[in-house]
């Protein structure tokens, strides 16, 4: 056998290895979802199925409210990075005012702030607005996103400068202009930065554990992990059904956009 | 006039892109501004369209006085180098874009769209997107976006430089019809001297950031204003010699005939045509060093004392290098230059006939 085919291999079973041990917990709470609690910890080929678990875990804890709670708080928080990202990416890209190579170094020194640092600030921050125990509460502090802004100016900085005067002697104003040449021009990178944004948002748990305390304004992460505290008897069939209902949009829409996902995560990583 | 430009300037920072150019373009002419790259065309096209400030001057469209309007209230529409196509737009939506943001009524849109189809031939492709279309077919939705317009004025930014050159000829001809039919007034930039000459009313002639000659076409060939303009108009360029101090005046060589008795021949350059050279039993000597044969047409180049000059002469030629050969010419198609300013000298003297 020829070295490279050897170590070929080598990598495609080091690849496989890696996804499997990724997947472990996923492909267990599938097995712990579908069958009665005695065979969570009990693996049988034979054991029944069952629906039972979702129908429990849906009655015990209000699962509703939560994903209602989940789906305002990540589509508030996207539709408004879309916004504020796309006007000041808009003015960074486009635009020459004095100061804005500073704005843009201080914007990016914030990519590398972590948002856990600012938790406290952030607490004291929305106690002052009186937003604690709100779903804006939760959205607030991660709309102006320094990531958003990075990604939608870099993409409006190659959109041909041609256009945007072509468009300009057409009789199109700065936001006639944004909105019919750079927005759509830049589709893509919105799916990308929407799907990057969704999935980090619906996963989301330190800061909406600290932020709210009810069950009208819980995002489905903090709902779940009080579903799953010990001081509640753990039943991992149980649990395992609620994750599994937690994570089901996502994995849905994984499925269907599976190539962007892995195309956005990609641009993501590289810009 | 329908546009006045008076003494136009552009600073970029230090550097003078447009320094002090004033011309004016006429109702309904085809107005070129020629120069090769660099010179400031492209940047006094912009300031006309109103994309970049004006450093000093001013700039009048249609009797208004625009130097401080957008480019929307100018009146004006213009066809970018890279033709500017919305790629996320089919065809139709790209022609009919300005009409939409104006917010034109649906029925008029649709009559003036109708026209432009007609006019340009993209009846079949409305729906495709403009990076399925070819060069000339992109060119002409550029083109119906700037007609569909209907604005007095259309400047062009280099709109040929991307064709291939069989194509080419067919959209300059195209674009000259459409204009006359039209009656727009067009300001044409370019650095094709071919486009210059065939398509202009009047060409402008720019040379880092100055005007160098503002002229008809003919007269760019016949009397160009000095040798940069000589060199640059016509393929191949104008023979640019030496003269010297010949017995009793200016010659081509130390030995040769005097062509300007009595002139001092070191202040003087010669310029001939290449076609206005024959090949004679007798005349000037010259020798052979190389040709050309294009066909209709072969290039000999020859030396005359010691300098190169091209000659044309019909179809194929049989001269081989190292061949002494005898020129003679008309004297009324010589061009005499200042050897130091390179200025041609406007009334100069006929030159003698060679013996």
């Amino acid at each position: 056998m020829e070295p490279s085919a050897f170590w070929h291999r080598i990598e495609t079973l080091a690849a496989w290895l890696l996804a499997l041990i990724w997947a472990a917990p996923l492909l267990y709470a599938f097995w712990a979802a579908f069958h009665p609690p005695h065979y969570a910890v009990h693996f049988s080929l034979t054991a029944p199925l069952t629906l039972a678990n979702f129908v429990e875990a849906w009655q015990t804890a209000p699962f509703a409210r939560y994903f209602l709670n989940t789906i305002l708080y990540t589509t508030t928080t996207t539709a408004l990075q879309f916004v504020l990202c796309t006007l000041a990416a808009y003015s960074f890209a486009c635009y020459d005012w004095k100061g804005r190579d500073i704005a843009f170094a201080l914007i990016l020194i914030q990519l590398m702030v972590m948002p856990d640092q600012l938790l406290v600030v952030n607490y004291q921050t929305m106690t002052a607005l009186k937003l604690v125990d709100s779903i804006p509460a939760i959205s607030l502090p991660y709309i102006a996103s320094a990531f958003g802004v990075f990604l939608l100016r870099q993409n409006f900085k190659q959109v041909p400068i041609a256009l945007a005067e072509a468009a300009r002697v057409e009789g199109a104003g700065p936001l006639t202009i944004l909105m019919k040449v750079y927005v759509p021009l830049s589709k893509s990178v919105y799916l990308a930065y929407g799907l990057v944004s969704v999935s980090w948002h619906w996963n989301n748990f330190l800061w909406p554990l600290v932020i709210t305390n009810s069950v009208t304004t819980r995002p489905i992460t903090v709902g779940l992990s009080i579903f799953g505290s010990p001081e509640n008897g753990v039943n991992f069939a149980i649990v395992s059904a609620g994750t599994l209902m937690s994570v089901a949009p996502l994995l849905v829409g994984f499925l269907l956009f599976q190539r962007q996902f892995v195309q956005s995560f990609m641009r993501a990583g590289i810009k | 006039m329908q546009i006045e430009v008076r003494s136009l300037q552009k600073n970029y920072g230090r550097v003078k892109a447009v320094r002090d150019v004033s011309f004016d373009v006429a109702e309904g002419q085809l107005r070129v501004i020629l120069g090769p790259s660099g010179c400031g065309k492209t940047t006094v096209l912009r300031l006309i369209a109103g994309l970049e400030p004006v450093s000093a001057g001013s700039i009048r469209i249609a009797g208004v006085d625009v130097t401080l309007l957008p480019p929307d209230r100018r009146n004006i529409s213009m066809v970018f180098q890279s033709y500017a196509l919305f790629p996320h737009l089919s065809v139709r939506e790209n022609i009919i874009f300005g009409l939409k943001v104006r917010k034109v009524p649906g029925p008029e849109i649709e009559k003036r769209l109708e026209r432009v189809i007609e006019l340009l031939g993209l009846g079949q492709r409305l729906d495709a997107k403009p990076g399925e279309l070819s060069g000339g077919m992109q060119q002409r939705v550029a083109l119906g976006r700037a007609i569909i317009a209907e604005k007095p004025v259309t400047l062009m930014d280099e709109p040929l430089s991307n064709l291939d050159a069989k194509l080419r000829n067919t959209m300059r001809r195209e674009i000259c019809a459409l204009q006359r039919r039209l009656g727009i007034s067009m300001v044409y930039v370019t650095h094709d001297q071919v486009e210059a000459m065939t398509m202009a009313d009047r060409i402008l002639l720019m040379r880092e950031g100055r005007i160098v000659q503002d002229d008809v076409p003919e007269s760019f060939y016949e009397r160009p204003a000095n040798v940069f303009v000589a060199r640059f108009i016509g393929t191949p360029p104008m023979n640019i010699l030496p003269l010297c101090n010949g017995g009793g005046g200016a010659a081509l060589a130390p030995d040769g005939p005097v062509l300007y008795p009595g002139l001092d021949g070191s202040r003087f350059k010669l310029g001939i045509r290449p076609e206005n050279l024959r090949l004679a039993d007798e005349g000037h000597p010259a020798v052979v060093t190389g040709k050309e044969y294009l066909g209709s047409d072969t290039f000999i180049a020859c030396a005359i004392n010691g300098h190169e000059a091209i000659v044309r002469t019909r179809g194929m030629s049989d001269l081989a290098p190292g061949v002494p050969i005898h020129l003679t010419w008309d004297s009324k198609t010589l061009c005499l230059f200042d050897a130091h300013t390179e200025m041609r000298i406007e009334d100069a003297p006929e030159a003698e006939p060679l013996p």
